[in-house]
């Protein structure tokens, strides 16, 4: 059987890479901070595979075919495709197929059916977390792409089923493994719509609180306020995965702050 | 609603090389998709806000990134400006 390591959670937008210069002192040094202590929390979860649960950003799948899980299964998929990701030091990263296979026939046996791809691009959503948070040592990953770019998405009360059928896959893996979860995404932005820019600073720290209340109302608050707090504020979606897979308990939070600089409200958790 | 060739046309502009083709020659580029005479005057004319209803706000965004549009410009655009 395999060991739940913890579960992770951090943003991911593409301007803490695109316009990290611009971003004044202050707030580079808190992110930083926060990047290097989720990633202190991670190496001392000792991880053998890192599920990394983030959406696709167009980088892999188009209106010919958007699904709503993609489980990838290869041995290795590639580094982020976007050509200010070039830097980006790792240009494959190795998978876990044997976890992978596991957790795709676990969901299929349970009432979930995901997508699978045997290599996949892992765009800025996964890669930037990793890159920030600096890990001495790469854990296989195991991506888990989510929509919550494309509607309709999966359901939100869907997502953290969806965690805990992945904690399920974790203790019933016949190995000796330890598995974590990294959660990418959110907190409040919008990308390409007229309120570009705009951060809920408000609804962010509501819904952070709220991920130390219960399901009910946790899933409540979101369904209310997704739909006018920007697009981006949508992948809160793979933070209910790793909420879910932690038994919906434990949510601490290592840092959040508004930076406009990167037209995200970023945030950084783990689950205890 | 979703135009599917406009979404597939910025979704394959994530390719630098095609990228690089529209910027020299965008015509060229668009004769390839089932684009609508519309939707072709929308993209000569950056009609953000037209273009915003027959996509994906993220690909839309892209697209303009691609352009080397600066997003301030960009949501300038996008609000009619």
């Amino acid at each position: 059987m395999a060991d739940f390591a913890g579960a992770f959670a951090s943003s991911h937008g593409p301007l803490l890479v695109r316009e990290w210069d611009s971003v004044p002192q202050s707030e580079k040094l808190r992110l930083e901070k926060a990047f290097r202590e989720l990633g202190r929390r991670v190496t001392a979860a000792r991880p053998d595979v890192l599920v990394t649960v983030s959406p696709d950003h167009w980088a892999n799948f188009s209106l010919d075919n958007y699904p709503a899980v993609c489980i990838g299964v290869g041995e290795t998929n590639e580094g982020p495709p976007e050509p200010w990701m070039k830097a980006y030091p790792h240009r494959e990263l190795r998978g876990h197929p044997g976890f992978a296979f596991h957790l795709l026939n676990e969901s299929l046996q349970h009432g979930f059916e995901p997508s699978q791809s045997h290599r996949l691009k892992l765009d800025h959503g996964t890669c930037i977390p990793l890159w920030r948070m600096e890990l001495s040592k790469m854990p296989a990953l195991v991506p888990m792409l989510v929509n919550s770019i494309e509607p309709p998405m999966p359901s939100l009360a869907r997502c953290l089923e969806w965690g805990k059928l992945l904690r399920k896959a974790i203790e019933s893996f016949p190995g000796n493994l330890r598995v974590g979860i990294l959660a990418t995404g959110g907190l409040s932005h919008s990308i390409g719509e007229k309120t570009m820019g705009a951060i809920h600073e408000d609804f962010d720290r509501e819904t952070i609180k709220l991920f130390a209340s219960s399901e009910q109302s946790l899933v409540k608050y979101l369904e209310k306020e997704l739909p006018s707090r920007g697009n981006g504020s949508e992948e809160v979606r793979n933070w209910l995965v790793a909420h879910g897979a932690a038994g919906s308990r434990g949510f601490e939070l290592v840092d959040y702050l508004p930076v406009p600089a990167v037209i995200v409200g970023c945030g950084f958790a783990s689950w205890r | 609603m979703r135009d599917y060739w406009l979404s597939k046309m910025f979704f394959d502009l994530q390719q630098p090389a095609l990228a690089a083709e529209f910027k020299a020659n965008r015509d060229s580029v668009l004769a390839r998709y089932r684009l609508s005479p519309e939707v072709q005057n929308a993209i000569r004319e950056d009609n953000a806000p037209f273009l915003a209803e027959r996509t994906n706000a993220y690909l839309l965004r892209y697209y303009f990134f691609t352009t080397g549009m600066k997003d301030a410009e960009f949501v300038r655009k996008l609000r009619g400006g």
